[in-house]
């Protein structure tokens, strides 16, 4: 019990907590990336800038840009997804299996991915929510769950998509191409859960899950509805996968062959979220900056490709922006406080 | 606050699972024996002496690279080490190029292999605890500047053996017809404990895993343990990789980078929690253990790859229900 | 009226002086019992309130006021108990729960979300909404409407409705936390510590808020050891004590004297005996230190006495045993062990240098938990005993197993986990860890904090001990009285300075009182 006194008249006021410096650094600072990577592949590529280069272009990032979202909003509530990848995949698959080359069931493919996506996001989310498993782990094991089911449903790459698909996918539509409309789409919906009150409820979760709780937030339908919007855009990932590519993989962006199903794409959803400003904690951030996260990632892709450099050494050039990303918004002299 | 001891005496079907959710070394390795019996069933003649040897023999390579993830989990802060693999693949390359099929090099392949995976860990730990990147981006990020690296070195074409006498020691049948290498895990395994347990960084590395600021302020180097735990990470890596090139005697390009998951796994069955602080080694032997005969039992049920992922998955997420539950929002 | 003498315990039921009539309480929790592990929170507590008051909740730490409050707002569910709201029973099964019943909540752990704005925060659950969408204009409005009343507090009078919260000073972030509570137009409002970080400024725009809700009809639960507010706000007070409630009484019909004399009960006996002061030579010797949190600390510490820290809480007290231990860092100033000066960069160094630390949180900074005893006791010594780097078992049950006799911690076996001890023993391995380290000097920041009486009676016993040996400690408590019955002198610290030295015949709590309010002693 303290016998303390009145309430002090004079304070020496410590007003911040944290150097707000270090998160605007993160957020401009892949905007900066964007530019120079766009500069540097106009450089190297004269064709850069034509109507079927950009269309190529776009139709090739549209898939990781749907991903970079998925991640996003997953890590905004301070969790993770390992298993996008392999959701993806298995939406892909079998959205491939059901279309069968049959333009009359594009639809009940549409639906079918969309749909493989919520499921899939639902059961990680239950895990999360209502088990309590930690999220990396639970959606570590899922990994294997929805790799195994993506390879039980088309064992080998194979199945086609119609062909009125592909094409449209890299036409263009009053100037534009489709698969840009395509990532804009992807960015308004996600400004649209920015200013629901989901989307707030996101960044109150992550932020600070006890202070949250206390306030009245349903802590657990965050969480699960989290994971469920992921699994809609992995589900849309997964057929610009397939309008891009036009046929079904089991194994498409893997890790080390059938080592685990979509690793790399799970890996490159954060890296993407990781250089746009999202904080691994949870919290902070947003999905436009991992959606231009994901465009560098795509564009450095085409400047190791147009150097004539083997795609190994892109992981190498990948790894080294992660982490010089972070590196740079991290640093220690961006810090201050006790040692 | 008033004191009071807990009362042990009604021990109830529910608090009987609570007990053993608090043992999960104790689960894990009734999980393996009950996944022999199994696979005795299934399959007569499965958990015959030789193809139990054969089970382990496998499972041990994991086990080794599985060493590392076990001390870098346990040193808290989310750690996690996703080079694992990698590492102990370019360990295995430089160890093959220097053997060049040979023995004169052994030791000079050796230390080269595990100079490499230390110091790999190094500029893991490094940019850890000194640029504050997350275990999970900073070892993720090394997986491609590996990668990179092999491609350079390699040219694309890994080139080498292994040397003969590596090559023995793994493979050669000693004593009751163990392999070489069944030996050689259980040294380690014993060394492994031992540093855990018995040895002052033993301590460290468990305190700083379940509370920094409290082992900071009880005199224990934080930094240096940290930073150390990813050096023997790597080192271990490295040693694994070494070891299964003894076994292949050739390298490939993606040789062991597929240890780097079930490494994590094995990690997780075994009960060390990913927070840190808590676990050892012993489950993680275990974990590689379980992961390979469930393994080994779907193979020889036939089942597909497909279905051999998804009970592998399943039954982590059945393991981790039992014991890696996380708290209440409200207590 | 009083209900209940100064040992016994009231029913359920009673009367108030501004009674409406009512039977029942508006507000009665009976029953409540609580327990965390293997630590009793509650045991069988009961707080009976009515509507219109504001109703205060008393108790030493530990006693188990902010687990009833918890309860009431649905952040922790009771292991037993009922709580009924004007006649009915009510089941709050969650924060979402507590809010439909028109329950609000200040916490003392502030609920706000840093990385949001605070109309954001203000507006948090409880969004509105147009088409799906979160109104922004209609937040901001709100924000503006539940900021208002406090307009005058806030730092430069500007309304921070747009403003992250981490930007915020402590005393904004404060005001903002009871601002988002009030905005939801409760009927019951819980304030749990909330004039901690406010000025006394702040404070009376609070209570005049505060007295106009009363008189609009809202019960309030008033939670502070600042027992001025307390006479100054309250109505009633229920005070509770090892986690149970011991006495309500009516403000108009008590004093500042008797709540105290309610919430401590038993006296503490322990009297140290005083050192004759001249003899000792100077052990350690800090001139002007300077941290983030301390502006130029000098003072000296003589071998084998107990020097405490006293003075408002805040002012520099726990920075300076962490800037002792190396555990922030030394912008400016010198500390000299034994005539040589000391390079005080981490607790590494400042351990070599003989000093040893208990931290005042020991949950986050003392203990391991989750870690066996043996090795919480033995971790800060392992230097002595290792060979080579191994660390032989006998020798360390061997001197584990000295510290636990030294001061008699009860516990089952080395190898359980320390979360299993109670919150007395559980200090005592916080200490007891340092013994093996034979430490030259000890610091203890708030060492009995929320332990029960005999383990306070065996600290200070140990406490004696050392000193006896000639180890010197820097003692920092939060209760004057205990300062007084420990220390051989004591520091008086204001604002990151040391402004008074009392010794000798100036240990008195006048003197102590005085120099801590900073005015004339006045002579009887």
């Amino acid at each position: 019990m303290t016998t303390a006194g009145p309430a002090r008249d004079d304070v020496a006021v410590d007003v911040r907590r944290r150097p707000q410096r270090a998160a605007l650094v993160g957020q401009a600072m892949v905007f900066v990336l964007l530019v120079i990577a766009a500069a540097a592949n106009a450089a190297l590529q004269p064709t850069f800038f034509t109507a079927y280069n950009l269309s190529s272009m776009f139709a090739t990032f549209a898939p990781s840009v749907a991903a970079a979202v998925a991640q996003t909003i997953v890590v905004l509530t301070g969790a993770i997804d390992l298993s996008l990848g392999a959701l993806i995949t298995l939406a892909s698959v079998v959205a491939v299996v059901l279309v069968d080359g049959d333009p009359s069931k594009i639809p009940l493919a549409v639906a079918a991915a969309l749909a493989v996506g919520l499921l899939g996001g639902l059961f990680n989310g239950l895990l999360v929510a209502l088990v309590r498993l930690q999220p990396i782990v639970a959606t570590f094991a899922t990994t294997f769950v929805f790799g195994g089911l993506a390879l039980t449903v088309l064992p080998q790459p194979g199945g086609s998509v119609p062909v009125e698909v592909t094409t449209a996918y890299r036409a263009a539509t009053l100037g534009v191409p489709n698969a840009l409309w395509l990532i804009l789409l992807v960015a308004l919906l996600w400004v649209a859960l920015r200013r629901s009150r989901l989307g707030i409820h996101l960044y109150a979760v992550g932020g600070n899950t006890t202070a949250a709780f206390a306030t009245g937030v349903r802590v657990t339908r965050v969480q699960v509805a989290a994971y469920l919007v992921a699994g809609l855009f992995a589900g849309v990932a997964a057929l610009a996968i397939l309008a891009n590519t036009g046929s079904g993989d089991p194994y498409v962006g893997s890790v080390g062959g059938a080592a685990i199903i979509g690793g790399e794409l799970t890996l490159s959803s954060i890296a993407a979220l990781v250089i746009g400003g999202t904080a691994l904690s949870g919290g902070r951030g947003g999905a436009l900056g991992s959606i231009a996260g994901a465009i560098v990632l795509g564009l450095v892709a085409n400047i190791v490709f147009f150097l004539g450099v083997s795609s190994g050494m892109r992981e190498l050039i990948d790894g080294l922006i992660v982490i010089g990303a972070l590196a740079f918004t991290g640093a220690p002299w961006l810090r201050r406080g006790r040692q | 606050m008033t004191d009071t001891s807990a009362d042990l005496d009604r021990l109830s079907p529910r608090q009987a699972l609570a007990w053993l959710g608090a043992r999960p070394v104790l689960i894990a390795a009734l999980v393996a024996v009950a996944l022999f019996v199994f696979g005795e069933i299934l399959s007569p003649g499965f958990a015959a002496y030789g193809q139990v040897l054969n089970v382990l023999r496998v499972a041990s390579f994991l086990g080794i690279i599985a060493i590392g993830q076990t001390i870098v989990v346990l040193s808290g802060g989310e750690g996690i080490d996703l080079s694992v693999g990698k590492v102990a693949t370019f360990a295995a390359i430089l160890a093959a190029r220097a053997s060049a099929g040979g023995d004169e090099a052994i030791l000079w392949s050796l230390v080269l292999a595990l100079g490499a995976g230390a110091l790999i860990g190094l500029v893991n730990g490094l940019g850890i605890t000194f640029l504050r990147i997350p275990p999970l981006v900073m070892t993720l990020g090394m997986v491609g500047i590996v990668q990179g690296i092999v491609l350079l070195y390699t040219g694309g074409q890994p080139a080498g053996r292994s040397a003969p006498l590596l090559r023995a020691l793994v493979n050669t049948r000693t004593l009751g017809n163990l392999p070489g290498i069944l030996y050689l895990w259980l040294l380690i395994a014993i060394l492994v404990v031992i540093l855990l347990r018995r040895t002052t960084y033993g301590r460290w590395l468990y305190a700083v895993g379940a509370n920094r600021t409290a082992a900071a302020l009880s005199g224990v180097p934080v930094t240096r343990t940290v930073v150390t735990a990813y050096v023997l990470s790597g080192t271990f890596a490295a040693l694994g990789g070494v070891l299964l090139l003894g076994y292949t005697e050739t390298v490939f390009l993606n040789l062991a980078d597929q240890y780097m998951l079930p490494s994590v796994a094995a990690v997780v069955i075994g009960g060390t929690t990913l927070a840190g602080g808590s676990g050892g080694y012993a489950g993680t032997a275990i974990g590689a253990v379980v992961l390979t005969v469930l393994d080994s039992i779907l193979v020889t049920l036939r089942m597909e790859e497909s279905g051999r992922l998804i009970v592998n998955g399943i039954v982590l997420l059945v393991l981790l229900s039992a014991y890696g539950r996380q708290r209440r929002l409200r207590q | 009226m009083r209900s209940g003498g100064p040992g016994g315990r009231p029913t359920a039921t009673l009367t108030t002086a501004s009674s409406r009539g009512a039977r029942v309480a508006y507000l009665q929790m009976a029953g409540l019992h609580k327990r965390y592990g293997g630590v009793v929170a509650l045991n069988d507590a009961n707080l009976a309130c009515e509507r219109g008051e504001v109703h205060a909740l008393l108790g030493p730490n530990g006693s188990g006021k902010s687990t009833v409050n918890k309860i009431l707002t649905g952040v922790v569910a009771p292991d037993a108990g009922t709580i009924t709201i004007a006649g009915r029973r009510v089941t709050i099964d969650g924060p979402a729960a507590a809010q439909r019943h028109r329950i609000a909540a200040v916490y003392q752990d502030l609920s706000l979300v840093d990385d949001l704005t605070v109309a954001d925060n203000i507006a948090l659950a409880v969004e509105p909404t147009r088409a799906g969408f979160v109104s922004r204009a209609e937040v901001r409005r709100r924000a503006e409407e539940a900021l208002a009343p406090f307009a005058e507090a806030f730092d430069r009078r500007e309304l921070p409705v747009e403003r992250r919260v981490s930007e915020l000073s402590a005393g904004d972030q404060q005001l903002v936390e009871i601002a988002k509570a009030l905005a939801r137009k409760p009927e019951i409002l819980v304030l749990d510590e909330a004039t901690a970080s406010l000025r006394a400024a702040q404070v009376e725009v609070l209570f005049d808020v505060v007295r106009r809700l009363r008189d609009d009809g809202v019960l309030i639960v008033f939670v502070s050891h600042r027992l001025e507010e307390i006479m100054e706000l309250c109505d009633r007070a229920t005070i509770l004590r090892n986690g149970r409630d011991v006495a309500t009484v009516e403000r108009a019909e008590t004093s500042e004297a008797e709540l105290v004399r309610l919430m401590i009960g038993e006296i503490e006996t322990h009297e140290r005996e005083r050192r004759p002061e001249p003899d000792a030579e100077v052990v350690l010797r800090v001139t002007d230190l300077r941290t983030s949190r301390l502006n130029g600390a000098t003072f000296e510490l003589r071998r084998g006495e107990v020097l405490g820290l006293g003075g408002l809480q805040g002012q520099g007290q726990s920075e300076l045993l962490m800037a002792l231990f190396g555990a922030d860092r030394i912008l400016g100033g010198t500390v000299e062990l034994g005539g040589r000066p000391l390079r005080l960069t981490s607790p590494r160094a400042a351990m070599r240098a003989g000093f040893a630390y208990v931290p005042g949180d020991r949950g986050r900074e003392g203990i391991l938990t989750g870690r066996p005893i043996l090795e919480n006791l033995t971790l800060p010594s392992l230097n002595r005993r290792s060979r080579g780097g191994f660390l032989p078992h006998r020798d360390e049950r061997a001197a584990a197993n000295r510290v636990v006799e030294q001061l008699a911690i009860k516990l089952g076996d080395l190898e359980d986990s320390v979360g299993s001890l109670s919150g007395g023993n559980q200090q005592k391995v916080v200490v007891g860890k340092w013994l093996l380290t034979e430490p030259r000097i000890v610091l203890l920041d708030d060492p009995t904090k929320g332990i029960d009486v005999g383990a306070k009676q065996e600290l200070f016993t140990l406490i004696d001990a050392l000193t006896a040996q000639g180890v010197s400690v820097l003692f920092n408590s939060s209760e004057d009285r205990e300062l007084l019955a420990m220390c051989d002198r004591i520091l008086v610290l204001y604002e990151g300075r040391v402004v008074d030295v009392l010794a000798g015949d100036r240990l008195t709590e006048e003197a102590l009182l005085a120099a801590t309010l900073r005015i004339e002693e006045v002579q009887a």
